[in-house]
């Protein structure tokens, strides 16, 4: 059993992560007090981005294309992420429908793209990151081997900035501006600070992060873009649900979906899980956020002008 | 003399005749205006896969017979969008239909009673109205291969480069197809071990069907598994989950372990290729969907068109088999696999297409 658990972690753990920035990408700006049902059109484009970018300088630059692809992702996620801010900060449009538009059109502009560069729908990278154990740490007994043997440099780069965030929005008072936005924004106004500019820059980072989510998935599992990133946008955002708006909540949320999956991806594999049909592991994170949703809802901490325009 | 003369001018006058009379004939035929249209399966035309294969085979065909051949890419992968693509071809004046994938069964089905002057070929699947009470009718003809040949072809090649390790099989959905891929690929590592000496196993654990031809995590995460717990070679008949398997076999290979991907349908060493410039993919089980719709369209010019039968497609009409280079395999190796594979065109070694004892499923 502890040999299942230790061979499943590090798949789980890549697995995991782009939700979790997926996650973060929502609740960034969900916390400013824009709904972001559109995490899954940012991830999208960052998905196109980062493969279009590492597919042309991989040949030329070799491994360094991996990372200039995540950070040109990241800034082509927020500038799109302007289209979901324009209508829904400036515009005052129902934000559910812009974030419903922004996903529309990031699958329809994507493949689209994608067809006239390449010819057909798909671009694919040579070579994605490769494993390798974390120095030091990957003797840790126990611990060690769950989290630190088999890992991806881009999994420490999203948990440095799953805690980058963390930080910021609770330790700085740009955070507690942020936050309040989301909560009460005339309040915030009325100490003389401009909440669109807030709200916009949240949408912005907000765009980055889900870009990140995308391009994260070209470089470790995926290796190609193909047009959809399979619904993990959506449950992002129920991941965010899930973890109550909270970077604590989403990390556990992200983890419990990424380690369901995983299992009922690889059940089969393994004596001990196949007696088990993979489709109840696969079932079970959804069933579970349901449940945690039904119990949760008098309590939920949703931002309280969260889709309030401003 | 004069009577050598006579005979030549009598000679020469026939010989004008006779080709004049085929040229003739040969520019009615091209006036016959055979127009061929294909439906493309999920994905796109250059998928490297089912489209790209049997698109190249009608595009050849065009090229040697004198016709601008017309894809459709339908707008889903319903029943109905395939419909409506068919149906767009066929109203168009489209007389010969060509659809890739077993997905087209119940949609040629429908297509044939209602197009009954238009010819349609249906690439690996029967036309049924989802049941499976096959009805061909008279301007049809279904095509299926021999998977099992192919498995079994490639299985021998990867044992006699791995000869003492482990080997595994990621499949996409359970059907027929893929189970024969894997049947073979099973009887090949048998066959490789009791007459060419090599010490390769399969585990059950190992020989997996994903349910699906289309998540490349899952394709990456069972390879990572299997390989992690010493599986050498695997192979992938799946699609997209096929699509991260080779993934995860560059990655493996990249990190210094000699790990290998058994590619499917079509030669897909160029997928595997790394910055290196090398593969991973030690070889490819395929199938020569470009050869199927070539000659189906070269029967239906020369009037000969099978409608109404289902055809399978073995070695013996060189409709499976690996590629004919293999640069991650040796001359030598390259021999003694061509060598099985004559024995499979003599009927020497018969390769079975159901789950024979011994078996994984």
């Amino acid at each position: 059993m502890w040999e299942t658990i230790t061979q499943i972690a590090p798949y789980a753990v890549a697995y995991t992560i782009p939700l979790l920035m997926g996650a973060l990408s929502g609740l960034v700006s969900e916390r400013s007090g824009v709904i972001n049902l559109c995490v899954e059109g940012y991830m999208l484009v960052g998905y196109f981005i980062s493969a279009l970018t590492i597919s042309i300088l991989q040949p030329i630059m070799g491994n360094s294309a991996l990372l200039i692809g995540l950070i040109v992702a990241m800034i082509g996620g927020a500038i799109f992420s302007l289209l979901h801010g324009f209508a829904s900060i400036s515009l005052k449009a129902d934000q559910v429908i812009s974030g419903t538009a922004v996903n529309l059109i990031a699958t329809a502009l994507t493949v689209y793209i994608a067809r006239n560069v390449t010819g057909s729908g798909n671009i694919s990278i040579m070579l994605g990151i490769v494993r390798s154990d974390v120095p030091v740490l990957h003797s840790i007994p126990i611990l060690g081997k769950l989290l630190f043997t088999n890992t991806y440099w881009s999994t420490w780069l999203c948990i440095a900035i799953w805690a980058f965030f963390w930080w910021l929005l609770y330790k700085t008072s740009f955070g507690l501006r942020l936050r309040g936005c989301g909560e009460h924004p005339s309040a915030v106004a009325s100490a003389g600070i401009n909440v669109h500019k807030m709200r916009y820059i949240a949408v912005m980072l907000s765009g980055a992060l889900g870009a990140l989510a995308g391009g994260v998935m070209i470089v470790t599992y995926s290796g190609e873009f193909n047009g959809s990133v399979a619904g993990l946008g959506f449950l992002a955002v129920a991941a965010m649900i899930f973890g109550q708006w909270k970077p604590l909540g989403i990390l556990g949320a992200t983890f419990f979906f990424g380690i369901a999956t995983t299992i009922g991806n690889v059940s089969q594999l393994f004596a001990s899980l196949s007696s088990f049909p993979p489709v109840i592991f696969k079932v079970f994170p959804y069933a579970i956020t349901l449940v945690a949703l039904v119990l949760f809802s008098k309590s939920s901490a949703a931002p309280k002008a969260d889709g309030e325009p401003f | 003399m004069k009577k050598f003369a006579t005979l030549l001018c009598a000679m020469l006058a026939l010989g004008s005749f006779v080709f004049a009379n085929g040229q003739s004939e040969s520019a009615a035929s091209s006036e016959t205006t055979l127009r061929v249209g294909m439906v493309t399966d999920a994905g796109t035309i250059d998928d490297k896969s089912f489209n790209q294969g049997t698109w190249e085979g009608i595009v050849r065909a065009g090229e040697d017979f004198g016709f601008t051949p017309k894809y459709i890419k339908p707008s889903g992968t319903t029943e109905a969008d395939y419909l409506a693509g068919v149906s767009d071809l066929a109203d168009s004046g489209y007389n010969m239909i060509i659809t890739p994938g077993f997905k087209f069964e119940t949609t040629i089905y429908k297509a044939q009673d209602q197009y009954p002057d238009v010819k349609f070929v249906l690439l690996d699947g029967v036309p049924h109205p989802g049941d499976y009470n096959v009805v061909i009718r008279d301007n049809t003809v279904a095509v299926s291969w021999a998977e099992q040949e192919s498995g079994f072809v490639a299985a021998v090649a990867a044992a006699l480069k791995m000869p003492n390790s482990k080997f595994g099989f990621v499949g996409g959905m359970e059907i027929p197809a893929v189970q024969k891929f894997n049947w073979g690929w099973q009887q090949g590592i048998k066959y490789a071990n009791e007459n060419l000496g090599t010490n390769v196993s399969i585990a059950q654990e190992d020989c997996l069907y994903s349910g699906s031809f289309s998540d490349v995590a899952l394709g990456q995460q069972m390879a990572a598994t299997m390989f992690d717990r010493g599986v050498d070679v695997i192979f992938a008949a799946a699609g997209g989950v096929g699509v991260g398997v080779i993934n995860e076999g560059k990655s493996q290979r990249t990190s210094g372990k000699d790990k290998w991907v058994v590619g499917v349908d079509i030669d897909q060493y160029a997928d595997g290729l790394m910055p290196n410039g090398e593969s991973c993919i030690l070889t490819s089980a395929m199938k020569y969907l470009d050869r199927a719709s070539y000659d189906m369209i070269n029967d239906e010019l020369n009037d000969a068109f099978p409608g109404g039968t289902s055809i399978v497609l073995t070695a013996k009409e060189n409709g499976v088999g690996i590629p004919t280079e293999n640069p991650n395999l040796s001359a030598e190796i390259q021999a003694k696999c061509d060598d099985v594979y004559k024995m499979m065109q003599s009927g020497e070694i018969v390769v079975a297409a159901e789950q024979l004892p011994g078996l994984w499923k």
